[in-house]
């Protein structure tokens, strides 16, 4: 899946209806997950909720034009084990890609910091692409008081 | 729009091997291509969409930039000091302009 696409609130709206379907059609099992869902849409493959990657951010903020944003993954950045690309996902926002980090072993460590808009209170999601082909997945809670994407 | 004014905070010596911390800002509007103007027209999208830091050469990190990035994009990111030499750093905006600056670094 082309990762440079923009994607819309709309696109998200149909995969969690689908993902809605498909829990249904299983045996109930607890609380559907729909960041996996996504984020399984997005990335064709299964990401796997990790405390080694770390997503802070505010848990209420005013201003939903300019939210901080901090994450750090737990990974020695090596050559054989180190974290390829990080991706902010804002699933409530009109556009929900928010940025890819792409690290190499020279970044010495998987941690940036930034400024992101939101639209509404929201989980917001990262997931990360680790070298060994897996992917871990974080989420947090932002709730914002004013839209920072009109 | 302003024209964008870029700089980066980076240490100009490191010791071999150390981590250091790299801050990097564009002042840069950001449009979203959400916004209407005053007559109710939809503002085009420009923003900056990539921004990407070499350490002689070599990419050492980079960022894809979409809209839900905040205005005047602000960048704070590590990298390991191996040998000395330069540090580029590049902001590609929608429309190909890129804007450049880069910082010397001495290993010792």
């Amino acid at each position: 899946m082309s990762i440079g696409d923009s994607m819309t609130r709309r696109a998200v709206l149909s995969v969690t209806a689908l993902a809605g379907v498909a829990l249904a059609m299983r045996p109930a099992r607890g609380a559907p997950d729909l960041e996996i869902a996504l984020a399984e849409q997005l990335f064709g493959r299964t990401p796997v909720p990790s405390g080694r990657l770390r997503l802070d951010m505010p848990p209420v903020f005013p201003n939903g034009y300019t939210v901080p944003l901090a994450l750090d993954v737990d990974s020695p950045m090596t050559e054989a084990d180190h974290v390829r690309t990080v991706h902010i996902v804002a699933p409530r926002n009109p556009l929900i890609r928010v940025a890819s980090f792409h690290f190499t072993p020279r970044s010495g460590r998987a941690r940036i910091s930034t400024r992101i808009r939101l639209a509404e209170p929201q989980n917001v999601i990262a997931v990360a692409e680790m070298s060994d082909g897996s992917l871990l997945m974080a989420k947090t809670w932002v709730e914002v008081e004013v839209n920072g994407c009109s | 729009m302003a024209t964008p004014a870029q700089r980066v905070r980076a240490p100009s010596t490191a010791a071999k091997g150390e981590i250091f911390e790299i801050k990097a800002l564009i002042t840069h509007q950001m449009e979203t291509g959400l916004r209407r103007d005053g007559a109710g027209k939809l503002m085009p999208r420009k923003i900056i969409n990539a921004f990407s830091c070499r350490y002689n050469g070599e990419l050492i990190f980079s960022v894809d930039l979409h809209e839900a990035v905040a205005a005047n994009p602000y960048l704070e990111f590590y990298a390991r000091a191996q040998e000395s030499g330069t540090l580029e750093f590049a902001w590609h905006e929608d429309g190909g302009a890129v804007y450049t600056t880069q910082q010397s670094l001495t290993v010792t």
